[in-house]
């Protein structure tokens, strides 16, 4: 699988700064993409590849903390680094709890922002391979059977083969079979690689209990 | 000798003893009467009265003897020697006319009551004795001496007794018949004790020789008898005689009396009838001849008088009318006699004056009435009718008399003074001593609307107000009855109902003797000074109020800075109470105000009075020192007036609050700064940033084995770029500060000014900096922005205050100046600071410049901005003696 080239995109209302920034991380060979304000983000359409924002905290309109925020909502985990003209500590901590990668000042030394970014893609990256992990876990986990996943989400817990079949009202050897034939679509090889993917997937049991 | 066998025994004929007890009875009884006339009778009447008396009863002891010898029997014939008979008949007698001499004397002792007795004892006894002598019979008579003794002595027992009865009943006429008969019983039957006790005593002893019958004589039965008879006839014809005489004794003692005093009646009676009559005769004489002289006398004087006189008939019809009535009324005696006087009396007063006529004449009581008489000349005045009936002696009126008096000045002094009553501005009563009321001036009517009529008695009382009644009317009564003066305030109600307050006063008018004849008062309206005196009242409660309540000091002080009262503020914010003060007085003072110095300067701000408010400070009673502000006023009166507010606390929260204006506007600039700070850094950020970022994208192309040069050019233009946007951003953020449309209005510097100094005071006595203002009072006006140019003056002054912040040993003044000047107005402030720094001096106006470690440099270059905005010029000089900033402003010609 061939890898598509990671983007940073840059919202910044000032457009020399925008400008520099944009030649600043193009020189080490990295996409740039800028837009002018959150708006102009939002409705632009961007690859699925591994990406990083660089956002001013003074924006028109919607401010850069609150923007953090939506995107955060709106389930789009792009990391991001803060630049501002004049930050102050709790704005600084409240982005940084919020899960951003850097909070940079104005004006930043050219290698922080550099650094800044290839950290944000790298992050990206893993989150992006993870994602596609956890897709191909639940296309397996989609494949068993009802039975199959009742007996799963017993030996995930704990339970011993008779006390599982006790309880969905069958055979030891019955729920053997099940066990083995789930374990085989889940590709899993051992009891504890199987309970790991259950909880990768996050599948709440406790309901199918 | 005597024996028994020869004694002769007799019998008795009780019968004959009987009747001599009844003859000794009658005797007694004769005697007892008789006695009565001895003692009443003198003279010859008495001895004829004594004689017969005696005759009487000595008749009747005989006649007892008689009878008691005839009722002795003997066996032998007993013949009596009359002369013996006679001769005890003598003694008897000789016996009662002593014993009735005796017992008719007008007093009897005992000497004489034992004598008499023994006469009349011895005389009966005699008679008895004699009397045996004069029997004559065949036998010898023996005495039993004992029984003759026993016999003397009985007949002396009885006789004293008979005599003591008959002296205690003579001269007894009425009531006495039944005593006398019981005496006349005791003294019979004594006579007949003795008599028979004497015959006891005598014993007959039978002789043989004949008795000598010589004048002896037999006497029969029918001789007995004639002796009884005999002897009653004496005693009734004796008895008779005394008691006719007797009757007639007294019946003619009465007349005689009765007539005597007739007599002296009588003629007592013609003596004052005399004298009357000579006296009667001689008023008559008088009288008539008075009567004659008065006559004619009356007559003139009735005519002449100088009184109308009249008679009437008792219908009422004139029948005279003296001349002067006739002269005066111009009436001839034809007209006015009879009803034709009437034409003189007023028509107006004509009917109610026959009225008042036909009244009296009916009552028949004198009466007098008032009334107008016509004069001759047609002219009526006042008259009073008088009139008074004549009546017969059966009470019958048979003509009226009267006169008629002028009594027009007296009606018209009445009716002047009763003007004069009503006229005068009080209201004026009288009444009689009970209290009730009879008159009252026109005044006192007109007030409450009523008439006398309605006013008259206890009338008055109903104008009292309900609230006041009880106590007014008893106080009246108190003053009627001891007749003290009366004053009491008191409400009453006008004719129009509302009430109003009198002071009602009321004196007696006493007689000679001080007793009350009438009561004078006066009702004084006191309304006005009611109201003046409740509105007076209110008044003072109100300021009383105030001056109790009010959390204001209040102090009046005397003349001689002695403080007479305080109120409860003054005591409470001072703690020295009223009394204390009192007591001490300038002692508080001095208390108060320990340095003499400033004592003697409260003195004399609280003698001067000048009514201006001043901040002073004082100690009070616990050593606190407390600010105050005071002013004083005098009083008409000479004192003073204090007024003061303990401001100790107002001063206290001020200098907190300055503090905190401080701090806030401290705070407002930091945060201000801290806005201009954050706007400048991202506005001017935003150009360094690119222009870093591009920077250093040119190194990292330069430091790379091959270079873009295009690339290069293109970093390098946006860098020149950037730099002059930082260069206008600070423009900008600086026009910003310097408001972008100042508003225009016309206004007058030095109020500016004096606005900037009365905001910055409190700022200027903190750091204890003086100000002097000198002002140009005739500048003209210019336009501008009232608030930019405050702005510019607050910036100047508080960089002067601020420059002599740290400044010691020199004064710190800031003068601020306004003048005229080429250019329209100058305007100087002045600072005694150290001064500028000759090298700052030209760069104090560029902003961020500053040399105060808090400041951020803005201010003069703001300060320049908006002068220049005005068209002005703003800059600085120095010297040592301190910063002269200035700025002109151009006027609006």
């Amino acid at each position: 699988m061939t890898e598509a080239p990671p983007i940073a995109f840059v919202i910044d209302d000032d457009p020399s700064v925008r400008r520099a920034i944009k030649r600043l991380i193009g020189s080490v060979g990295l996409q740039v993409e800028l837009f002018g304000s959150a708006q102009e983000f939002l409705h632009s359409k961007r690859p699925d590849v591994p990406s990083c924002l660089v956002l001013d905290i003074r924006l028109p309109g919607i401010s850069g903390l609150d923007f953090q925020r939506e995107l955060a909502k709106a389930k789009i985990h792009i990391p991001i680094i803060f630049i501002t003209g004049h930050g102050d500590v709790p704005m600084t901590v409240r982005a940084m709890k919020a899960g951003a990668v850097e909070f940079l000042t104005k004006p930043f030394r050219d290698q922080d922002l550099l650094d800044a970014v290839q950290f944000a893609l790298a992050r990206d990256r893993a989150r992006l391979q993870r994602e596609a992990e956890i897709a191909l876990l639940r296309v397996r986990f989609e494949s068993l059977s009802a039975r199959e996943r009742e007996v799963i989400a017993r030996v995930v817990s704990g339970m011993l083969n008779k006390q599982i079949a006790a309880e969905i009202g069958t055979t030891e050897n019955t729920v053997k079979v099940h066990r083995s034939r789930a374990m085989e679509k889940m590709q899993a090889k051992s009891l504890a690689e199987l309970v790991k993917m259950v909880e990768r997937l996050k599948i709440p049991f406790e309901n199918a209990l | 000798m005597i024996s028994a066998s020869t004694v002769m025994t007799g019998s008795y004929d009780y019968g004959e003893v009987v009747r001599s007890i009844l003859i000794a009875i009658a005797a007694s009884y004769a005697a007892l009467d008789l006695a009565g006339h001895v003692t009443a009778s003198s003279g010859r009447v008495r001895v004829a009265w004594l004689t017969g008396g005696a005759i009487a009863m000595g008749v009747g002891i005989w006649a007892v003897q008689i009878k008691a010898w005839l009722a002795f029997r003997l066996p032998v014939t007993v013949d009596y020697h009359w002369p013996t008979v006679l001769v005890s008949l003598l003694v008897a007698g000789f016996a009662s006319a002593v014993a009735l001499y005796i017992v008719s004397r007008q007093e009897m002792d005992r000497v004489q009551i034992l004598a008499s007795s023994l006469m009349m004892g011895g005389g009966i006894a005699a008679m008895h004795y004699v009397g045996v002598r004069a029997l004559r019979l065949a036998a010898v008579a023996r005495f039993n001496p004992l029984l003759v003794v026993l016999s003397i002595v009985l007949a002396i027992v009885f006789s004293s007794a008979a005599l003591m009865l008959t002296f205690g009943l003579r001269e007894q006429t009425k009531g006495t018949a039944l005593r006398k008969i019981g005496s006349a019983a005791v003294m019979g039957a004594a006579i007949c004790a003795m008599h028979y006790t004497g015959m006891a005593a005598t014993t007959f002893m039978p002789s043989v020789a004949p008795p000598n019958l010589f004048h002896a004589v037999s006497i029969s039965l029918p001789g007995s008898n004639g002796v009884v008879i005999v002897t009653f006839i004496v005693l009734g014809a004796a008895i008779l005689t005394s008691s006719v005489d007797r009757q007639t004794e007294a019946e003619v003692r009465r007349l005689n009396e009765r007539l005597e005093q007739s007599v002296i009646e009588r003629t007592r009676q013609l003596a004052a009838a005399n004298e009357g009559l000579r006296r009667e005769i001689a008023e008559r004489q008088r009288t008539e001849e008075v009567l004659r002289r008065s006559e004619d006398r009356l007559r003139s004087v009735i005519d002449t008088i100088p009184a109308l006189v009249w008679s009437k008939s008792p219908d009422g019809s004139a029948d005279f009318l003296n001349q002067r009535f006739r002269e005066y009324t111009g009436l001839s005696e034809e007209d006015g006699l009879g009803e034709g006087w009437l034409k003189a009396i007023h028509p107006q007063d004509r009917a109610s004056s026959i009225d008042e006529w036909r009244a009296a004449f009916a009552a028949g009581e004198p009466f007098e009435f008032e009334s107008h008489l016509r004069r001759a000349d047609g002219e009526y005045l006042w008259f009073l009718f008088r009139g008074a009936p004549l009546r017969d002696e059966t009470g019958k009126i048979v003509r009226w008399y009267g006169t008629t008096t002028d009594i027009e000045d007296r009606k018209r002094a009445e009716e002047q003074s009763r003007a004069l009553i009503d006229a005068i501005p009080q209201q004026i009563w009288s009444g009689p001593p009970d209290g009730s009321l009879d008159f009252c001036n026109g005044r006192w009517r007109a007030y409450m609307g009523l008439t006398l009529e309605e006013l008259q008695g206890e009338g008055w009382q109903r104008m009292l107000h309900p609230d006041d009644r009880e106590r007014v009317l008893k106080a009246w009564r108190v003053s009627v009855m001891t007749g003290t003066p009366y004053q009491q305030e008191e409400r009453h109600r006008g004719a129009d109902g509302q009430y109003r307050w009198f002071l009602a006063r009321g004196v007696p008018l006493r007689d000679a003797e001080g007793c009350i004849v009438r009561w004078y008062g006066t009702n004084t309206d006191i309304e006005d000074r009611k109201r003046a005196e409740d509105e007076l009242r209110k008044q003072k409660e109100i300021l009383q109020k105030i001056f109790e309540n009010i959390p204001v000091m209040i102090g009046f002080v005397g003349k001689g800075g002695h403080i007479e009262l305080v109120n409860p503020e003054w005591e409470r914010r001072t703690g020295w109470t009223l009394e204390e003060v009192h007591e001490q007085n300038l002692g508080t003072l001095a208390e108060a105000y320990p340095d003499p110095h400033y004592r003697q300067m409260a003195l004399d701000f609280v003698t001067m009075s000048t009514g201006e408010w001043t901040e002073i400070k004082m100690r009070v009673r616990d050593g606190r020192v407390i600010d105050a502000a005071i002013a004083v006023v005098h009083l008409s009166d000479g004192m003073s007036l204090g007024i003061g507010q303990d401001i100790t606390e107002r001063k206290r929260t001020e200098a907190a609050l300055q503090d905190a204006r401080a701090n806030l506007a401290r705070v407002t600039r930091v945060a201000s700064m801290g806005e201009l700070a954050a706007a400048i850094a991202h506005e001017v950020n935003q150009p360094l940033a690119a222009i870093v970022t591009n920077a250093n994208f040119c190194l990292r192309e330069l430091a790379g084995e091959r270079q873009t040069f295009e690339k290069l050019q293109e970093a390098i233009a946006e860098i020149v770029n950037d730099g002059t946007r930082a260069s206008a951003v600070i423009s900008r953020i600086r026009a910003q500060l310097t408001k972008d449309v100042p508003e225009r209005a016309e206004l007058d510097i030095n109020e500016i000014i004096q606005d900037v100094t009365k905001l910055l005071r409190n700022e200027l006595t903190l750091n204890r900096v003086s100000l002097r203002t000198d002002l140009d009072t005739h500048l003209p006006r210019l336009l501008g922005d009232r608030v930019q140019l405050q702005q510019v003056l607050i910036n100047l002054i508080m960089n002067g205050i601020d420059a002599m912040r740290n400044l010691a040993g020199r004064p710190r003044e800031l003068l601020i100046k306004s003048a005229k000047n080429p250019d329209g107005v100058l305007v100087q402030v002045q600072d005694s600071g150290t001064g500028l720094d000759p090298e700052h001096v030209g760069q104090v106006f560029e902003p961020f410049f500053t040399t105060k470690p808090e400041g951020i440099g803005m201010g003069l270059s703001i300060s320049r901005s908006i002068v220049e905005s005005h068209e002005g010029r703003l800059w600085a000089e120095s010297d040592p003696r301190g910063a002269l900033f200035q700025f002109t402003l151009p006027t609006q010609d």
